[in-house]
């Protein structure tokens, strides 16, 4: 279990530049397991490493978006967003797990699995 | 046919003293430092304790989501995730050319521009990285590991990003490298190869890349900014780190023209050399760089007693400012020619790869603006450099002639002869 200090002090490291929206919400995850919190920090953090993001928040987006047809989501950037989500909340996704991965629902609901300790089934 | 002239048609400026031309000129004339106290590990009293900072820049964090940089320079994403931090300052250096220089971007995707580039890599980044695949056990590899760190860091994320066609390299030679990528750029053009050439070179500022020097006690323990960096003083200790970026065009003079290109200088040849010494350390004798030199005023078709100005190399360190002291008499003091002597590290700190470029630059805006810096920080001239013209104060005179020395790790010597723009 990460430690709200523990998160508090990742949130510093690790979200240097990043918008304070997301690490407030991560603090929050860590504190009351909210899972809204989790899509907002997961979608977040996906947004920002998106080279044309939409003006609009991932996060208000219908879940059914799909990652690389309309978001122009490439490899680069899934392996930043899994990077920076592994080290946030003490995970590790195979190597190929996130090819398997094509909406923004199925992105978060990945991770939800990881970070609950279920065994995530291929969508 | 006879060889094109080159002249250099474009300056960029990320460094200690000024992120631009007419701040950087300013330095220059009024001996401005750019050295100030900098913690290389937060937290840690060390003993070396400065650095030639760049200023507006903040390029700490080890992900680029959180460095900044000034509003003037778009940066992408998809760009700033292949970039170490002197790959920023790169950027930002070839965009103040390219304005300058009268190009657009689309201009240096023909296949007449090439590009040559000097740094180190980025060690910083490199440990990052690798510690992160040592904790992972081989798991977690960043895509933009190798891209961003390695040595020819530079010459991958620039060619990519402005869509170069034409030759393309990295130089490593250590401290000689982007004064040896200038000579060789030269060659390009004068050989037809090539219409121009961006030259770049870069360095971070960090504990990795800076403080590993003092394995060989080569850096100044001097506390104090304004006097730890005194090339050719008798009470030098070392030098003082520093990096950023620098880059400028090399072009043919009819391109330049066509085009109303300003131009700051003529570059009329170069010359190299080893040691033949010592993998670190400078020959005693400077026999190596008074050898480069020699080549470069033969292939200038430039004499000794011509030349106004000498950038030397000097970093400040006690055996390499006496070698280069040695080999400016053998070619100078000996038949009589006294030209005014300054190393500008005194002001910047000694960048390692990019320096040559840098002081290259330097030399440029000398040559157009009509003046010499003086000599830094100079109180007590080192009896070894008897016979040295080392003014103290900037001359309000321009030469017409200066020549340019470098050396590096393994006695690579490089030297380039410019002169003031004759159309």
């Amino acid at each position: 279990m990460i430690t709200t200090a523990e998160a508090k002090q990742r949130a510093v490291d690790q979200l240097a530049g990043f918008p304070a929206d997301i690490a407030d919400c991560y603090i929050a995850f860590v504190e009351g397991g909210d899972f809204s919190r989790l899509r907002q920090v997961i979608l977040g953090v996906l947004q920002f490493h998106l080279a044309k993001p939409p003006e609009q928040p991932l996060a208000g987006l219908p879940g059914s978006t799909r990652l690389v047809e309309d978001l122009g989501c490439d490899s680069l950037t899934m392996v930043d967003t899994l990077f920076l989500a592994e080290s946030l909340f003490d995970i590790r996704l195979g190597d190929d797990e996130l090819a398997r991965v094509t909406t923004l629902d199925e992105l978060v609901e990945h991770f939800r699995l990881h970070i609950t300790g279920s065994t995530p089934t291929s969508t | 046919m006879a060889n094109p002239r080159v002249v250099i048609s474009g300056v960029g400026f990320i460094t200690s003293i000024g992120n631009d031309r007419a701040t950087v000129s300013g330095s220059l004339r009024e001996l401005k430092s750019g050295i100030e106290r900098f913690d290389f590990l937060p937290g840690v009293e060390l003993p070396i304790a400065v650095a030639g900072t760049i200023k507006d820049f903040d390029t700490r964090a080890l992900h680029w989501a959180g460095w900044r940089w000034p509003a003037e320079y778009s940066i992408t994403k998809d760009l700033l995730r292949g970039l170490p931090p002197h790959g920023l300052h790169a950027i930002c250096a070839v965009e103040q050319v390219i304005r300058d220089a009268r190009l657009t971007v689309a201009d240096l995707t023909d296949e007449d521009t090439g590009l040559f580039c000097g740094s180190a890599g980025s060690p910083r980044l490199m440990r990052h990285y690798l510690n992160q695949i040592h904790e992972s056990r081989g798991e977690r590899i960043a895509p933009m590991a190798v891209v961003s760190t390695i040595a020819g860091t530079l010459n991958f994320n620039l060619a990519a990003h402005y869509g170069i066609r034409g030759a393309v390299a990295g130089f490593v030679s250590a401290c000689a490298s982007t004064t040896q990528a200038i000579g060789y750029a030269f060659d390009e053009i004068t050989l037809g190869r090539q219409r121009r050439m961006l030259v770049v070179g870069g360095e971070d500022v960090s504990f990795e890349s800076t403080y590993a020097f003092h394995g060989m006690r080569a850096l100044s323990r001097n506390p104090d900014p304004a006097r730890a960096s005194r090339p050719f003083d008798q009470d030098r200790d070392g030098f003082v780190g520093t990096g950023g970026a620098a880059a400028l065009l090399l072009e043919d003079a009819e391109s330049a023209r066509s085009r109303g290109a300003p131009i700051y200088a003529e570059m009329l040849g170069w010359g190299q050399s080893a040691d033949g010494h010592s993998v670190a350390s400078s020959d005693p004798d400077g026999r190596g760089l008074a050898s480069a030199m020699r080549r470069a005023l033969a292939a200038a078709h430039v004499a000794p007693a011509n030349i106004g100005y000498v950038n030397a190399h000097a970093t400040s360190t006690p055996v390499g400012d006496e070698s280069e002291a040695r080999a400016l008499q053998t070619i100078f003091t000996a038949v009589g020619a006294h030209p005014p002597v300054s190393s500008t590290k005194a002001l910047t700190g000694h960048s390692l790869s990019m320096a040559g470029i840098m002081e290259t630059a330097f030399c440029a805006l000398a040559l157009t603006e009509e003046f010499i810096p003086g000599a830094a920080n100079l109180e007590n001239p080192d009896p070894a450099c008897a016979g040295l013209d080392l003014p103290r104060t900037t001359l309000a005179q321009g030469p017409r002639l200066v020549l340019k020395n470098s050396s590096g790790f393994g006695g690579s010597n490089v030297c380039l002869v410019l002169r003031r723009w004759e159309p």
